[in-house]
């Protein structure tokens, strides 16, 4: 534990005590129950359950693993609107290693995250920020002279669960882009063994991994997950199905450019390239810090940071269709499919003269024939 | 090439036989100098029609979805115009698969001319003829290009081809169309195809740039079949819209066992 506080949770006690000893009221902690069951899309009756599972949890161990990454996950987690990052995520649980948050460094903390692991064999929960670059030898990464790889098949190994969380956890998010230099590959791809959680986004919701969390500690398994191991409670729905301005996009109000008086009057951002319509993600209604905003909501179309290698798939951000690439800088597909279908039009036309000018010759051919040998008839229908 | 002959001005013309009104069912006899092929069956008929509309209107709703063009003032109240779009859009494709359902059914029930092999030139004879019809659309040697009653190889190509594109389409369509609703019949029946195909906007290009297939496709197909109709004059442009065509009897085809 990194963090000061008068009151450390001692291993021994359990989650109500706990929050007891700290002054917790029993009020505040059912409005946090109350809160994570809304999140998770589970009925209030099982109120008093998540809660009764969640207070007699025992002080579960975090291994938090920074790799190739910018931190901004981390941001984002510590932005979570409920619980507090003080509340659960640094108080709640053990957070027994995390680059950014711990107060020590160097061999110390090495040493710390092993102990962790040794002291929680098989019931710690790893999570993972960043992916693993694999070229030359994973040493585009290292941490205490040991590559990504090696760290995260340690932490792995004997983990009782990984949460991913970020697009880089699970597709390398930007240094996996053509033409990813590092070799940078998502933690699903390491780790084949276990299933892992993948909380996308670049970065994701603090609440999303926060809830589940929550989720994991109360029953003790991982939530429903998408094809792509996103859970369901917070990745089932598009962007586009939730969106605020949904109503523009049916009328058919459109922002053409970003400072023109239809972005004023907040219309759909469909034709300044926004993915919503393909895109999986709660930034609808969970939002962001607080539940202040969110980037559509702000005025800006939606990247797409959920989906599978975004910065390939989703670029242009700005457009609604991919560039082609080799016909000129500027020419788009319908540019070429007009002149596609132009040049068959004009193809047809040109075919239809050729072959008006080789029956008029064919016609004046024959008539020339019949007036030589006039003598003999032919047998026309 | 002499005139047609005409009967001389003033001659009595003969009685012209009207026959049954059951024009559905009549079948021209032959008369000696004609004979009138019946090709293409009621459902294939039906389905080529139904499909064209579709595929017009699809194309239109489909632009419009892709940029759209009109954009009403007002309050977002007052207008349901990408909304209309979209219900023509997807009441068309909806339409449209059923044709592909009625051509596939037919593709084991219909006759020698709309069965499953008449899709593929794929025998040795075949191979050789398709390059003698590539010619004749090159007008050269074109009187020894080899005479088809059904589709000639290049058709066969063509119509296969386009029928891969309408297939295609319909699948990436479906894989946009059921991320409305996931876990949906059609989310799980199509949605394999994003992630098959790189993600949901490679699916949505692929569908954008096939819809210029068809628009490539059809002015050469209206083409082509005005151009057949007017030069060998058996009724080509007729076939399907009657089912056949009259063929002289003296004519050998390809295809006529």
């Amino acid at each position: 534990m990194f963090y000061p506080t008068s009151h450390p949770w001692s291993t021994d006690q359990s989650l109500g005590d706990h929050l007891a000893e700290r002054g917790v009221s029993r009020r505040d902690f059912l409005e946090f129950c109350g809160s994570m069951c809304a999140v998770l899309g589970i009925s209030s009756t099982m109120l008093p359950k998540v809660a009764a599972q969640l207070e007699a949890i025992k002080r579960p161990s975090i291994i938090w693993l920074q790799l190739q990454e910018c931190t901004g996950c981390v941001e984002s987690v510590l932005r979570t609107a409920e619980p507090s990052i003080g509340d659960l995520v640094l108080d709640m649980v053990s957070l027994d290693y995390q680059h950014t948050l711990m107060a020590g460094a160097g061999e110390a903390v090495e040493r710390a995250k092993a102990d962790a692991m040794a002291a929680n064999k098989g019931k710690y929960i790893l999570v993972v920020t960043g992916s693993i670059p694999l070229e030359a030898n994973g040493m585009y990464l290292t941490i205490g002279g040991r590559t990504g790889r090696e760290i995260l098949e340690e932490a792995a190994r004997d983990a009782a669960a990984i949460v991913g969380v970020g697009a880089c956890a699970h597709f390398g998010s930007v240094q996996a882009a053509r033409p990813n230099p590092t070799g940078a590959v998502g933690i699903n791809k390491i780790i084949t063994d276990k299933p892992v959680v993948n909380i996308a986004g670049c970065p994701p919701i603090g609440d999303v991994v926060t809830a589940t969390l929550v989720h994991f500690l109360t029953f003790g398994r991982l939530p429903e997950m998408d094809s792509e191991g996103r859970p369901l409670f917070a990745y089932g729905k598009r962007i586009h199905d939730q969106c605020t301005r949904r109503a523009h996009f049916d009328a058919g109000q459109y922002v053409e450019v970003f400072d023109d008086e239809a972005a004023r009057k907040g219309w759909c951002l469909y034709k300044v390239g926004c993915k919503g319509p393909a895109v999986f993600s709660p930034c609808p209604i969970f939002q962001w810090n607080t539940r202040t905003s969110w980037p559509i909501g702000a005025g800006h179309p939606c990247i797409g940071c959920t989906e599978p290698y975004f910065w390939d798939t989703m670029t242009p951000f700005y457009g609604r269709l991919p560039n082609v690439a080799g016909f000129g800088i500027e020419s788009k597909v319908d540019t070429i499919g007009a002149a596609l279908a132009l040049g068959a039009t004009a193809g047809v036309a040109a075919h239809a003269a050729a072959t008006g000018l080789y029956q008029l010759r064919h016609r004046k051919q024959a008539e020339a024939e019949a007036a030589a040998g006039s003598s003999t008839p032919t047998k026309e229908g | 090439m002499t005139a047609p002959s005409h009967p001389a001005p003033g001659a009595r013309r003969p009685p012209i036989e009207v026959g049954s009104l059951d024009y559905a069912r009549k079948v021209p006899p032959p008369s000696g100098d004609y004979q009138w092929i019946y090709l293409w069956e009621k459902p294939l008929r039906f389905m080529h029609w139904i499909a064209a509309l579709c595929i017009v209107l699809l194309a239109l709703t489909g632009f419009y979805i892709g940029r759209p063009y009109f954009v009403p003032a007002g309050d977002p109240g007052d207008a349901y115009l990408m909304g209309w779009f979209r219900f023509v859009h997807f009441v068309a494709a909806a339409l449209f698969v059923m044709t592909g359902i009625v051509r596939v059914y037919w593709l084991f029930m219909g006759n020698r001319f709309e069965r499953l092999p008449a899709l593929f030139p794929v025998r040795k004879r075949d191979f050789r003829n398709l390059f003698r019809i590539v010619k004749f659309y090159l007008m050269i040697e074109p009187e020894k290009a080899p005479k088809y009653l059904g589709h000639n190889p290049l058709q066969q190509l063509s119509y296969t081809g386009m029928y891969l594109v309408a297939a295609l389409m319909v699948v990436t369509g479906f894989a946009m169309y059921g991320q409305s609703n996931p876990g949906g019949l059609i989310y799980t029946a199509f949605n394999w195809v994003n992630p098959a195909m790189g993600g949901a906007p490679i699916v949505r290009f692929v569908h954008h740039v096939l819809t210029w297939a068809f628009l490539i496709f059809i002015p050469i197909h209206v083409y082509l079949a005005l151009r057949a109709d007017a030069l060998e004059r058996t009724g080509t442009i007729s076939s399907i819209i009657s089912g056949g065509r009259f063929v002289e009897s003296t004519e050998e085809f390809v295809d006529a066992e």
